[in-house]
């Protein structure tokens, strides 16, 4: 409401020639309708109100249908199968109340699932934010031929997950062992992938390899929202490097930082394409994520319904996870 | 740190990006055998046989061709739908109560992870009979929803309501004030959001595989690369074959439109 007074003494005069339909209502619209309600009609302004209220409502239907086909109905739907035995083929089932729920929590595979995915997630953000960080400041260099360096940098970002699985499956299963028994050195010899401990380390590896390019490009353009002078002043006053990267280059970069948290979270929390691809969960269950168990549970092995309490569960959690997070970077913001 | 240095790390960093690439690049030209010897050498011919194979039977060109359809399908509709969703929330949630309602309303949808929906989707669609690239492309713009509507509605207000109430005065109506003043204003969140959901959709693979895996003719590019491997898995040269080509045709969009994307890519995120 607040740009709406200054301009409304200039507009004054049209109101007039709605006080003969209306006049309490001009009243009191002056006062609280925007600015877009201010016209000059002879229909009188309830029925310009009415005209722009049916647009307005059209212009929302075709959205809201969607969504509520889309997003609401699949949401329900979900909390219902829950609370069934439906293997997800069969004609016929039963609800079973809370039982799936129940079993949920003393399934070790569901807990294991959920520390590997915390894990993943806590590794995955701070080697995206300070790989991330770093890369920027690399690339923020006034060097000659800087340009081609970001455009390879980035190019990660646009390829899909599954081709970057692929090509770093190959590398861990075929060229890694290859290059080892070549140069004769023994940790090379074995994939990463194939020893319970490495696993998880080698996914994450070709997860940060691709889910840093974008990360790094929003904080390159964070780095260049800061002015020069502010470096120059602090160098005057003799700040080292760090204290000007600690001072200047990090407050600058809060904002940044908050969102690319929010986001690696996020992506390291439903990972899926990375851990399907590339060990399909293994060895022994090292790498099962959440979102593969679930879809394993669900079309593998015909635990319907049981898959679904456990999505309706991790949902939570990460639904949880995200609200606290975002609620933080939100108090970040403010300094 | 000296230009010496910083070129050195640059090398470091270009070289992790680039020998995969390299290395995925050469392997569909070499044989097996060839590629057991080294894997960085370059081919003693330059043998296209896999790629021949790869491109028999007009699979890879079906999955291109259903992969365009999806985007261009998905990106029209978020063009039109979206801003048009965007602007009466943007407008009103100020003074209306079912405005401000409906906007957190869809706003949750981004907290609700994608595993609840998954498996009710399935059946969904199943029965609506949308196991095609048709019904997938309109899950994908109701599952974009709440994205947009935040990216735009946060844009909207941020312009000025001024140019609306002018067009008013002229004596439009409000359709036309939305085609005509709010559509090109809002052209680059439009473009920030064209290229993120862009992005995701060609490369998505999981709701393909879950919905379009029933026939080929339904494959996207990444289903493709998937049954090919699952298909010729000892074969590598030739799975990497149907891998290097499924991924040219998003490198020679970003070798074209690079500048494009990274810009707007960043300038929706420092804003929203």
């Amino acid at each position: 409401m607040h740009h709406v007074l200054p301009i409304s003494a200039q507009y004054s005069v049209l109101y007039t020639g709605m006080w003969v339909t209306s006049t309490i209502e001009v009243e009191m619209d002056s006062m609280a309708a925007g600015a877009k309600q201010r016209q000059f009609s002879f229909l009188g302004k309830k029925s310009k109100d009415r005209s722009k209220n049916i647009t307005f409502a059209l212009f929302v239907t075709p959205g809201l249908i969607l969504y509520s086909i889309f997003l609401v109905l699949p949401v329900v739907m979900g909390v219902y199968y829950s609370v069934t035995d439906w293997n997800g083929i069969s004609r016929r089932f039963n609800i079973v109340g809370i039982k799936n729920y129940r079993s949920i929590f003393r399934d070790s595979r569901f807990s294991n699932a959920v520390l590997f995915n915390l894990k993943y997630t806590v590794l995955l953000t701070v080697c995206v934010v300070v790989l991330g960080i770093a890369l920027a400041l690399l690339l923020n260099k006034r060097v000659k031929g800087i340009t081609g360096f970001r455009a390879m940098y980035f190019f990660p970002a646009v390829l899909s997950a599954l081709s970057v699985t692929l090509i770093f499956g190959q590398i861990f299963y075929r060229v890694l062992p290859q290059i080892g028994s070549k140069l004769n050195i023994g940790f090379l010899q074995k994939s990463l992938l194939s020893s319970k401990t490495t696993a998880p380390y080698g996914v994450l590896l070709v997860n940060v390899w691709q889910g840093v390019a974008l990360p790094t490009i929003l904080f390159l353009a964070g780095l260049q929202t800061i002015p020069d002078e502010l470096y120059e002043a602090a160098e005057i006053d003799g700040a080292n490097a760090w204290a000007r990267f600690r001072h200047i280059t990090l407050p600058f970069l809060v904002p940044i930082i908050s969102i690319v948290l929010v986001l690696t979270a996020k992506s390291g929390l439903m990972v899926f394409e990375y851990v399907h691809s590339l060990t399909d969960g293994g060895p022994g269950g090292a790498t099962e994520s959440i979102s593969l168990l679930i879809y394993r549970h669900a079309f593998v092995e015909n635990k319907f319904a049981y898959s679904i309490a456990e999505a309706m569960v991790a949902g939570l959690i990460i639904a949880a996870i995200s609200a606290i997070q975002i609620s933080i970077s939100n108090r970040m913001k403010v300094y | 740190m000296s230009i010496a240095v910083t070129y050195a790390l640059l090398i470091i960093g270009a070289l992790t990006i680039v020998l995969p690439l390299y290395m995925t690049a050469i392997i569909p030209f070499k044989t097996v055998a060839e590629n057991t010897a080294s894997y960085f050498a370059l081919p003693s011919r330059f043998n296209l046989d896999n790629f021949r194979t790869v491109l028999a039977g007009g699979r890879f060109f079906r999955a291109l061709a259903n992969t365009a359809y999806i985007t261009a399908f998905v990106l029209l509709g978020n063009a039109i739908l979206m801003p048009m969703l965007s602007y009466p929330i943007a407008r009103s949630m100020h003074q209306s109560p079912f405005y401000r309602f409906v906007y957190y309303f869809i706003l949750i949808s981004i907290f609700i992870p994608f595993q609840v929906k998954m498996m009710p989707l399935v059946k969904l669609l199943s029965s609506l009979r949308m196991m095609h690239p048709t019904g997938l492309s309109i899950l994908y713009i109701a599952s974009s929803i709440g994205e947009s509507v935040f990216l735009y509605v946060g844009y909207m207000q941020s312009l000025p309501e001024e140019l609306e109430a002018a067009a008013y005065i002229d004596g439009a109506n409000t359709f036309q004030v939305y085609t005509r003043i709010v559509v090109p204003l809002v052209k680059p969140m439009m473009a920030t959001a064209l290229i993120r959901n862009g992005l995701w959709i060609w490369n998505d693979f999981l709701l393909p595989l879950i919905i379009l895996n029933r026939s080929w003719t339904y494959w996207t590019l990444t289903l493709f690369q998937y049954n090919f491997r699952t298909e010729y898995s000892i074969d590598y040269s030739l799975t990497f074959a149907a891998l290097v080509m499924s991924m040219i045709p998003i490198m020679l969009f970003y070798v074209f439109a690079q500048k494009h994307i990274v810009s707007g890519l960043t300038s929706g995120a420092l804003k929203g």
